[in-house]
């Protein structure tokens, strides 16, 4: 379970990017979290909660783009995507594959309301 | 309502820290493995007879992380390293900044070897770069054959994999065989390793492959020097 240190450092850099908008409020909070990245979206959205409650960015909602493992096999040169880590194409079963995305961790961008 | 971009990885400052981390290792000439596996696979057990091969020709520093107590570093110094216990009070993993608060402490000019023990946990240490060359995974025949897929992350991170207690395959049902298929498909590159690290079976092998890496990480430490 280390949604909540996850969350820390998201919140250190939503902090550093909000110092240039003082007079601001952050709204919406956008990642993108791959299945692969061993955060769990639901954990992470109940640890932004209590790591958020009471300070400045209680309420701000966290949107997560929930991304698939998604690559492409080297033999039948079909794309694929998972919604977990599998063994091998899901096509012709060949394990000579490679993995495109999935394993993002990503903070994308903010919304703020400036006025 | 107006978007800011901020397009960065969450854990951008902990891989800038590992960077650095990466660096004074680097310029220590010490070869740096993160060791990660479930709690009770081994770690410290492994750790213990590579020491015993390995410490008489070899400066060898240990960084232990464990939620709490100083048990796994007092058995790592009986057998001959130095180093230090990390206790993350709770934490499930180490991170690069743990690692860098503790480099002070210890006399990493005179080391060839540093072996992080991480917290033990399959899911958690995966994520966090600490600056290590080599990132191992650890895994017991008394675990189970189906790890590799359950907890898919980091074997697909890991540079070396290590079946340990393979003493006990006769009272298991634990096919070696198919651990380093699936091991191969999550990751083509990872190297497969058996041993029993109490009976010394193996145990060899795992030096022989130590040596080679040190060798290969002088060479480069040297031509950087140049």
């Amino acid at each position: 379970m280390h949604e909540l240190s996850i969350c820390q450092s998201m919140l250190e850099i939503v902090e550093k990017t909000m110092v240039e908008h003082p007079n601001a409020t952050l709204e919406r909070i956008f990642l993108d979290i791959g299945r692969g990245s061993t955060v769990e979206s639901t954990l992470l959205s109940e640890a932004f909660e209590v790591i958020t409650s009471g300070g400045p960015y209680e309420g701000v909602e966290l949107v997560i783009n929930d991304i698939p493992i998604a690559g492409r096999c080297r033999s039948c040169e079909r794309d694929f995507t998972y919604e977990e880590f599998a063994l091998g194409c899901p096509s012709c079963g060949s394990t000579d594959i490679e993995i495109h995305s999935g394993l993002e961790l990503d903070i994308k961008h903010l919304e703020i309301n400036e006025d | 309502m107006s978007k800011v971009n901020v397009e960065k990885k969450i854990l951008s400052e902990n891989d800038r820290v590992a960077i650095e981390n990466r660096q004074r290792f680097s310029d220590a000439g010490a070869l740096v493995f993160n060791i990660i596996s479930s709690p009770g696979s081994g770690k410290t057990t492994l750790l213990e007879a590579t020491l015993d091969r390995l410490a008489d020709r070899t400066k060898i520093l240990v960084i232990e992380g464990d939620v709490s107590t100083e048990r796994d570093m007092d058995r790592v110094r009986a057998h001959g390293a130095d180093g230090i216990q990390i206790n993350t009070g709770g934490g499930c993993h180490l991170s690069a900044k743990m690692i860098r608060d503790v480099l002070g402490e210890l006399a990493l000019e005179a080391a060839d070897i540093v072996f992080i023990e991480n917290v033990g946990n399959l899911i958690c240490p995966s994520t966090y770069d600490l600056g290590e060359d080599i990132r191992m995974v650890l895994l017991s025949t008394a675990e189970g054959d189906d790890k590799p897929m359950k907890y898919p992350s980091i074997f697909h991170e890991a540079e070396l994999a290590i079946i340990t207690k393979i003493d006990l395959l006769p009272y298991l049902e634990f096919d070696v065989e198919k651990v380093g298929t699936e091991i191969g498909v999550l990751n083509p590159e990872c190297e497969v390793l058996e041993l029993s690290a109490l009976k010394g079976e193996g145990m060899d092998v795992w030096i022989e492959w130590i040596r080679k890496r040190l060798e290969m990480k002088r060479a480069a430490c040297s031509a950087a020097g140049e």
